[in-house]
């Protein structure tokens, strides 16, 4: 462009050599002076960093800034992502309707493979050492769903899709970081004219060697996210001793969907001492397992074979903690330990009513896999022309199902800040005009969540002593307040409304 | 433009009646007490926690009253990009925004303080867009210092005039030399701070510690503009036909909620007029 000019122009005068060294030199100049820059550069291509792309492009005030997302993994299969109807992914997430209705928003929800969406009207929550108390949540018929659960796949699938539909972004895939730092600071004594000066812009040195300066740096790079390290934001935080435990299950068929028969279409999740075990439906008769226990009993899970592994989860759901502690200890045979044992105490009723999963019949394979649980959160979302979101700012306990949503939700709050200021004409870089406005929105409402989700944590690891009777009482109370709007608050909480 | 200044600042309430030593030249509207304390503060203009902080967060509400403005106009101008003359711009904190609007296509700022312009001209070093030819210039000067335009095609849509009047020692005469900037149909937008007991006391009790428009010394309470005397300042003009309407929004400062823009708050009146 402006470089190319000067040598085409004088072509007819220069011989080919001397016009192409002029060339030559005067690119080396260009990129040495200015790299390219971006208004929003976003690393990370994940669901949080691809609804922020999509929310500033979708938006009539932000389409025409420039975009560039940096991502390690190759777009291209992320795009053409598909399994048949029969499989389903292991990393699953329970959509709260806000959630939702910001992916309608930003125009992504449409490109949603709803076939492979469950909606939910009902929960199941139980403890499970206080075996009488128990909380019911039904959403009625005519009203939304709590939460719709869906692959984490079918979202950055359809958000792709969105972001194809709309202005191209510079998609910067299969690329790492090797690098941020500062531009150059100003050249002293000033120059005569006005130059410009980027000492206050993030510079990123790609894996392709080219360096590109953000106006705007959002890490949307994860856990361990080096935009967090250049920004220099500490985190705090504790490793829970625990692991996740993931799987894709069937389920035997009388959960097929139908109105009669609700249990397809309910949340189960049961308070062990060592963590929560949730069974969340997928569509047909599959359904995702997230199963929070300690680093011990997740690697007996995974070495176990598949009739035990099985055995074992429908054992989580209906044997007394006593007795699953003792299916632990053993090396195999869960299997017959479970049917000797349900023969002996049956569960009839339970299961006749649909208050526990109907059982697992067959494990997806190669689909178990587990993960650390840990609690993590920033000391603030934001410095000068750089913001975290997503899991680069906050890690929960997934106990709750909130990691995704609320990933999305830092990206709806963050793009709305950008909004705001370029409507106002700010820098979207500055915090004071632009930032604050969504740390400010964002981190107390994420550090009361990540609080209550680490309470109830640590409440439902308590074994014994007086706290285990009153947290049935509280269970039982949340239950029967139902009508007074009680139980509802915590729907919404659930739903994230 | 059917105008008449000199009949029209003769009716006017804003030249001040009390006794005051005044340093301005002649042929500016500018106090050279006034340009040297903002020569002082030019520095920490940018300051995110500086003195100015309060004025960087009125700043998108003056951007809401303009939008407020032309969504007023019964027929909008057609042109879709707009000429802004900031002046006394100070350190750019609206010029820069103007500029970086979609709908602009260009912003003159002047400030008399060339410490201030040299402050606003480093600044908006920092922003590619703002380089861009032609849609940003400073100039260190006061608006007497502008030739007159001589046709539309040199006036401006919008004229602003933020935290300005309070520093003139005449505001009668200096609007009077703003009013042919600005074009017919455009708009003179300006903002201030009202005369009112609860300011006094405001400044007087807490300015100081937190909430201050500018650092201590930025103002005289005894300079401060009203309302109702803006109001019927321009009614004057109306009656001679060189405006439209007026229209006007308070703003207030709560401790601890921060700026509140409100019909009846007067402390600080933003006030504009069109033609």
């Amino acid at each position: 462009m402006a470089v190319g000019n000067p040598s085409k122009a004088l072509s007819p005068y220069i011989c080919s050599s001397c016009s192409r060294s002029l060339k030559l030199r005067s690119r080396k100049f260009a990129t040495a002076a200015s790299p390219d820059i971006y208004d929003v550069v976003c690393v990370g291509g994940g669901p949080a960093g691809l609804s922020l792309l999509t929310a500033l492009r979708s938006s009539k005030a932000t389409s025409h800034l420039s975009l560039a997302l940096v991502e390690s993994q190759d777009l291209d299969r992320a795009q053409k992502w598909h399994l048949p109807p029969d499989q389903y992914s292991n990393r699953a997430s329970s959509l709260t309707p806000s959630s939702q209705s910001f992916l309608s928003q930003i125009g992504a929800w449409s490109h949603i493979d709803t076939s492979r969406v469950q909606p939910y009207q009902h929960m199941r929550v139980w403890d499970g050492l206080s075996s009488t108390s128990r909380i019911s949540f039904d959403s009625p018929a005519p009203e939304p769903a709590i939460a719709h659960m869906t692959e984490n796949q079918n979202i950055i699938r359809a958000l792709l899709a969105r972001l194809d539909s709309l202005e191209p972004i510079s998609l910067l895939d299969k690329t790492s970081i090797t690098d941020i730092h500062l531009g150059p600071p100003p050249s002293s004594p000033a120059p005569e004219h006005a130059s410009l000066n980027l000492s206050s812009y993030p510079h990123v040195t790609l894996s392709s060697k080219h360096t590109i300066a953000a106006r705007l740096l959002v890490g949307a790079d994860g856990l361990n996210s080096p935009v967090r390290t250049f920004a220099g934001i500490q985190t705090r935080g504790w490793d829970y001793d625990r692991h996740g435990v993931v799987a894709t299950l069937k389920l035997s068929s009388e959960s097929s969907h139908n109105p009669e028969n609700p249990r397809g279409v309910t949340a189960y999740q049961r308070f062990l001492p060592t963590g929560p075990i949730a069974l969340l439906a997928l569509p047909g008769p599959y359904a995702s397992l997230v199963w929070t226990t300690t680093p011990t009993q997740a690697a007996r899970l995974k070495s176990l074979n598949i009739e035990d592994f099985i055995a074992t989860v429908n054992a989580a759901f209906r044997l007394s903690v006593v007795d699953l502690d003792y299916m632990f200890t053993l090396s195999s045979g869960q299997l017959s330990e479970l049917q000797w044992r349900e023969s002996v105490s049956p569960n009839t009723s339970a299961e006749a009513n649909g208050d526990i999963p109907a059982y697992v019949t067959s494990v997806q394979e190669s689909s178990i896999a587990s993960f650390p649980l840990r609690l993590r959160h920033a000391s603030s979302y934001t410095t000068h022309r750089t913001a975290l979101i997503g899991d680069a700012a906050h890690t929960i306990h997934p106990l709750a199902g909130q990691g995704l949503n609320m990933g999305l939700a830092d990206s709806k709050s963050l793009a709305s800040a950008v909004e705001y200021a370029i409507t106002h004409g700010a820098d979207t870089g500055s915090e004071m005009n632009c930032l604050d406005k969504y740390n400010i929105d964002m981190w107390m409402r994420n550090n009361r969540l990540l609080g209550a989700v680490d309470k109830l944590h640590w409440l439902y690891s308590v074994k014994s002593g007086p706290v285990v009777p009153f947290r049935g009482v509280g269970l039982r109370a949340v239950d029967a307040l139902g009508d007074l709007g009680l139980k509802r608050w915590f729907m919404r909480q659930a739903g994230g409304l | 433009m059917a105008f008449r200044p000199t009949a029209l600042c003769n009716l006017s309430l804003l030249l001040r009646q009390y006794p005051r030593r005044s340093y301005s030249s002649s042929t500016s509207s500018v106090s050279l007490t006034e340009v040297s304390h903002f020569d002082k503060l030019a520095s920490s203009w940018w300051d995110p926690n500086g003195s100015s902080r309060l004025l960087h967060q009125m700043n998108p509400l003056r951007h809401d009253f303009i939008s407020s403005c032309l969504d007023s106009q019964p027929e909008p101008p057609s042109i879709a990009k707009r000429r802004y003359l900031d002046v006394g711009c100070g350190a750019g904190i609206f010029a820069e925004s103007a500029a970086r609007l979609h709908s602009t296509e260009s912003v003159l700022a002047l400030d008399p303080s060339s410490e201030v312009i040299a402050v606003a001209r480093e600044h908006a070093q920092q922003d590619p867009l703002l380089l861009q030819p032609g849609r940003l210039e400073y100039g260190n000067k006061s608006i007497e210092d502008l030739p007159t335009p001589k046709s539309s095609q040199d006036q401006f849509d919008i004229l602003t005039l933020f935290e300005v009047i309070e520093h003139i020692n005449q505001p009668a005469p200096f609007l009077c030399s703003c009013l042919p900037f600005v074009k017919p149909g455009g708009w003179l937008i300006l903002s201030t701070i009202a005369r009112t007991w609860m300011k006094l006391a405001y400044d007087k009790g807490c300015g100081r510690g937190g909430g201050q428009v500018g650092a201590e010394g930025t103002h005289d309470w005894k300079k401060y503009v009203n309302e109702e005397e803006m109001r019927s300042f321009l009614g004057g003009w109306m009656g001679g036909g060189v405006m439209g309407g007026v229209r006007s929004q308070g703003v207030v400062f709560v401790p601890g909620v921060g700026l509140e823009g409100g019909g009846w708050w007067g402390e600080v009146g933003e006030l504009f007029l069109w033609g």
